[in-house]
C-alpha cells in the first residue's frame, strides 16, 4: 500500500517540476488539472481504505469534492477569467526555465534536509511522502515569486494549497473532516475573490502584470 | 446559550441583503453591533466566575476562557464603535457621491461578515477551525481593503490578499504538525483542541511541535505583521476605508496574536522552558519594532504612520509573550488592550481628516485643532498617547513589559528596546509639529466637525485610555491575570 503512496507523491512532485516549466498560462491550468486529479486519486485510494476498514465514509466525500472543485470547477474558472481579460503574449517569468527548475530540484534536497535535521519526526528515516509533499509546496511559493502575471500566483497559491492539503493527508490520514469542509470553502472563495480582483486590476491598469502594482511604497 | 452571539452578525449581513434603504443599513448596524456588545457583558461575568465556557454543539467545538474573551471583547467594543463612527463616515462619502445604497450594503455586509470570521476565530477550541476562520478574516476583508477601487485600493488589496493566504497557508502546514505531534497520544478527536493540547502538552512529540511552532508563527505572525512579513499592512491599512483600518488595526492583528500566543504557551509547556520559543518572538518583535521605527521617522503619510505604528506595537507584544514570565505576559496582554483602543481611535481621527482635507499627506493638513476642535485634538492626544507618553494606558502597559524584561535581568535587550521606542517617539514629534504647528494654509475647508457619531466614538475611546492609564479596573486586572495564568500556568 505505501508503495502506491510513495509512486503517487513522487508523480505529484513531477506535476509541480511540469508547472514550473510550463510557458502559457493556459498549459499551468492544465498541469494545475493533472495535479488535482493525482490528489483526488490518492484520496480515492484512502477512502476506499477508510470505508472497508474502518466504514468512513468522509475521505470518499473529499475525494469527490476535489474532482468537483480541483479538477473541474476552479481551473473552468481560470480559464473563463483568462478569456475575459486582454490577451497579449508576454514573457510572464523572471527568471528563465531552465534555473527555475534547478532551482526546484534545490529545494527538494533542501527539503530532505531540513526534514533530516529535525530528528524524530518519523523514528528510523524519512517518510519520503512528507519530502515529496512539503516540496511541492515550497516549489508552489516559488513558483508565485517567479511570475509576473496576477494569474499565476492564483495558480501558484492553488498549488500551495495543493502541496498542504496533500501533506495533511498523508502524514495524518486526514484531518477532521470539519477543517476539510472549511478549507475547501476558504479555498474556494479565495480563488473567485481573487479572480475578481485580476478582473479590476486588469480593466484599472490595463495589464495583468503584477510588476505594475508598485505605487505603495515606504 | 452565550454562543448565540455568532448568529447576530450573520443576521444582519444577511437583513442588510434585504434592504434599500440606507438610513435602516445603518440601524441594523447599530442595532446589531450594540447587541453582541450587550451580550459580551454576561459572558464576561460568566467567564470571571467559571473561568470558561463550553458548548456542547457539534461536538463541543465552541469554548471561551479569560484570553479568549479579553480578545473578543476588544473586537465587540471596537466593532460597535466603528459602527457609530460609520454612519457618519459613509453619510459623508454619499454627499460627496462616492457611494450609493449598493455599496453601503456591500460594505455593511463584508464588515459583519468580517466581524463574525473573527469572533468564530477567538470562540473555537480547535486549532483547525480557528485556522479557517482566520483565513476567512483575510477573504472577508480583501474587498474591504481595495473598497475605493483605485489604483492604490486594489494594488494594497491584491498584495494583501496574496501574502496574507500563503502566510496563513504556512501556518496550516503548522496545524498538521501539530496534529502530528498528537496522533501517538490523543483520540483523534482532541488532536487538535488546544485544551486538550495544553493538558497533554508534556506527551507530544517535541520534534513535531517545534516545526509546528515555526510555520504558526510565520503564519499567525503574517497576518500579525511581524516583520518582516509585514509588507502588506502598511498599504492595506492606509487604504482601507477609516472604520475597516481601525477594525483591521485594533482587532484583526489581536487575533492572530492571539494564535500565536496559545501555541507558545503549548510549545513552552512541552519543551519545559521558553527558551526556543523566546528567542524567536524576541527576534521577530525587535525585527519588527527597528523597521517600524525607521519608516516612522521617515514617513509623510498619516495613516501609514499609524500603520507602521502598529508593526511596532504588536512586535511589542511579541517580545513581551516572548520573555514568557507572569509579569511580561500581564503586561503584553494588557498592552494589547491598549493599543486596540488607541489605535482605533487614531483611525477614526484620521478618517475624518482624510474626509476634511482630502488628502493623506501630512505636510498638508495644518491647523486640524482649528478646523476640526474635537477631531484634532482627540488625534493630537492620540499621537502622544501611542508614542507612549503618560498618564494614557500605553505608558503604563509598556513600562510594566520594561519592567518585568530588567527584572529578568536582560538588560541588553531592555535597553535597545527602550532606545528604539525612542526613535519611535521623536518620528512621531515630528509629525506631530508638522500637523499642529503653525496656521492652515490659504486654501483650506470651512471649520467644523463633519463627523459628529465619529467624533463622538473616538472622544469615548480617549477617555477609556485616558482613565485606565490612571486606574486599571478591578475586573480588568481580574480577567487578564486569569489569562496569565492560562498561558503561563498556574
Amino acid at each position: 500500500m505505501s508503495d502506491i503512496f510513495d509512486t503517487l507523491s513522487v508523480l505529484i512532485l513531477m506535476t509541480a517540476f511540469v508547472l514550473m516549466a510550463n510557458k502559457k498560462v493556459k498549459a499551468y491550468i492544465k498541469t494545475f488539472r493533472v495535479q488535482s486529479a493525482l490528489i483526488a486519486l490518492s484520496a480515492g485510494i484512502l477512502g476506499v481504505g477508510a470505508i472497508v476498514d474502518e466504514g468512513r465514509y468522509d475521505l470518499m466525500v473529499v475525494c469527490v469534492l476535489i474532482v468537483i472543485l480541483k479538477v473541474i470547477y476552479i481551473p473552468g474558472l481560470l480559464h473563463k477569467t483568462y478569456a475575459g481579460i486582454e490577451y497579449r503574449t508576454e514573457k510572464d517569468f523572471i527568471l528563465n526555465i531552465p534555473i527555475l527548475v534547478l532551482m526546484s530540484c534545490s529545494l527538494v534536497v533542501f527539503t530532505y534536509f531540513s526534514l533530516s535535521a529535525s530528528g524524530s519526526i518519523n523514528e528510523g528515516g524519512i517518510d519520503p511522502q512528507l519530502v515529496n509533499t512539503i516540496s511541492v509546496t515550497m516549489i508552489g511559493l516559488l513558483f508565485m515569486i517567479t511570475r509576473k502575471k496576477a494569474i499565476g500566483q492564483i495558480i501558484g497559491f492553488l498549488e500551495v494549497e495543493n502541496g498542504i492539503f496533500i501533506t495533511a493527508m498523508f502524514s495524518t490520514q486526514g484531518m477532521p473532516f470539519i477543517v476539510d469542509m472549511g478549507i475547501f470553502i476558504d479555498m474556494l472563495t479565495a480563488v473567485m475573490i481573487m479572480g475578481v480582483l485580476v478582473f479590476k486590476i486588469n480593466i484599472t491598469f490595463e495589464s495583468i502584470n503584477t510588476d505594475r502594482l508598485n505605487k505603495l511604497k515606504g | 446559550m452565550s454562543f448565540l452571539i455568532l448568529a447576530v452578525p450573520v443576521v444582519a449581513a444577511l437583513l442588510m441583503i434585504t434592504t434599500r434603504i440606507i438610513g435602516r443599513m445603518h440601524s441594523i448596524s447599530i442595532t446589531a453591533s450594540g447587541t453582541m456588545l450587550v451580550s459580551a457583558i454576561p459572558i464576561t461575568r460568566d467567564i470571571l466566575a467559571f473561568g470558561k465556557i463550553e458548548s456542547s454543539f457539534m461536538g463541543g467545538i465552541l469554548y471561551l476562557d479569560a484570553l479568549s474573551v479579553i480578545v473578543l471583547d476588544i473586537v465587540l467594543l471596537i466593532g460597535f464603535l466603528a459602527c457609530i463612527y460609520s454612519v457618519g463616515y459613509l453619510n459623508r462619502e454619499i454627499i460627496l457621491g462616492a457611494f450609493d445604497f449598493k455599496r453601503v450594503r456591500f460594505y455593511y455586509a463584508l464588515m459583519f461578515s468580517f466581524m463574525f470570521t473573527m469572533l468564530l476565530a477567538l470562540s473555537v477550541k480547535n486549532v483547525g477551525i480557528m485556522w479557517i476562520a482566520i483565513e476567512a478574516t483575510t477573504l472577508a476583508s480583501a474587498f474591504l481593503v481595495g473598497f475605493n477601487n483605485d489604483r492604490y485600493a486594489l494594488e494594497a488589496a491584491w498584495k494583501y490578499i496574496i501574502i496574507c493566504s500563503v502566510g496563513i497557508a504556512l501556518a496550516m502546514l503548522g496545524v498538521i504538525f501539530l496534529n502530528l505531534s498528537a496522533m501517538a497520544t490523543l483520540s483523534s478527536s482532541a488532536q487538535l483542541d488546544w485544551t486538550a493540547l495544553m493538558d497533554n502538552a508534556g506527551s507530544l512529540k517535541t520534534s513535531s511541535v517545534r516545526l509546528a511552532f515555526i510555520f504558526i508563527l510565520v503564519g499567525f505572525g503574517t497576518k500579525a505583521g511581524l516583520a518582516p512579513m509585514h509588507t502588506w499592512l502598511p498599504d492595506a491599512h492606509s487604504q482601507a476605508p477609516a472604520p475597516i483600518s481601525a477594525l483591521l488595526s485594533g482587532v484583526l492583528l489581536n487575533s492572530a496574536m492571539y494564535g500565536i500566543i496559545r501555541i507558545t504557551a503549548v510549545t513552552n509547556r512541552n519543551m519545559g522552558s521558553s527558551e526556543f520559543t523566546g528567542n524567536l518572538l524576541v527576534l521577530l518583535g525587535m525585527l519588527s519594532i527597528l523597521t517600524a521605527s525607521v519608516f516612522i521617522l521617515t514617513q509623510k503619510d498619516y495613516k501609514r504612520l499609524l500603520a507602521y505604528s502598529s508593526i511596532e506595537h504588536m512586535g511589542i507584544i511579541a517580545v513581551a509573550i516572548g520573555f514568557f514570565t507572569p509579569a511580561s505576559i500581564f503586561g503584553g496582554l494588557f498592552h494589547m488592550i491598549n493599543h486596540s483602543l488607541t489605535k482605533s481611535m487614531l483611525f477614526f481621527c484620521s478618517g475624518t481628516i482624510l474626509q476634511k482635507y482630502g488628502t493623506k499627506q501630512i505636510t498638508k493638513i495644518k491647523g486640524a485643532i482649528k478646523l476640526l476642535p474635537y477631531t484634532g485634538t482627540a488625534f493630537l492626544l492620540g499621537l502622544f498617547a501611542i508614542a507612549g507618553t503618560p498618564p494614557f494606558s500605553i505608558f503604563s502597559s509598556e513600562f510594566s513589559i520594561m519592567s518585568a524584561i530588567f527584572n529578568e535581568g536582560d538588560y541588553i535587550i531592555g535597553s535597545v528596546l527602550i532606545l528604539l521606542l525612542a526613535f519611535v517617539f521623536a518620528g512621531i514629534a515630528i509629525a506631530l509639529f508638522r500637523i499642529f504647528y503653525g496656521t492652515s494654509g490659504t486654501e483650506t475647508p470651512r471649520p467644523g466637525e463633519i463627523n459628529m457619531p465619529g467624533t463622538i466614538a473616538a472622544l469615548i475611546l480617549l477617555l477609556m485610555i485616558g482613565t485606565m492609564g490612571l486606574l486599571m479596573p478591578g475586573q480588568l486586572e481580574e480577567l487578564i491575570s486569569n489569562a496569565q495564568n492560562i498561558i503561563y500556568g498556574s
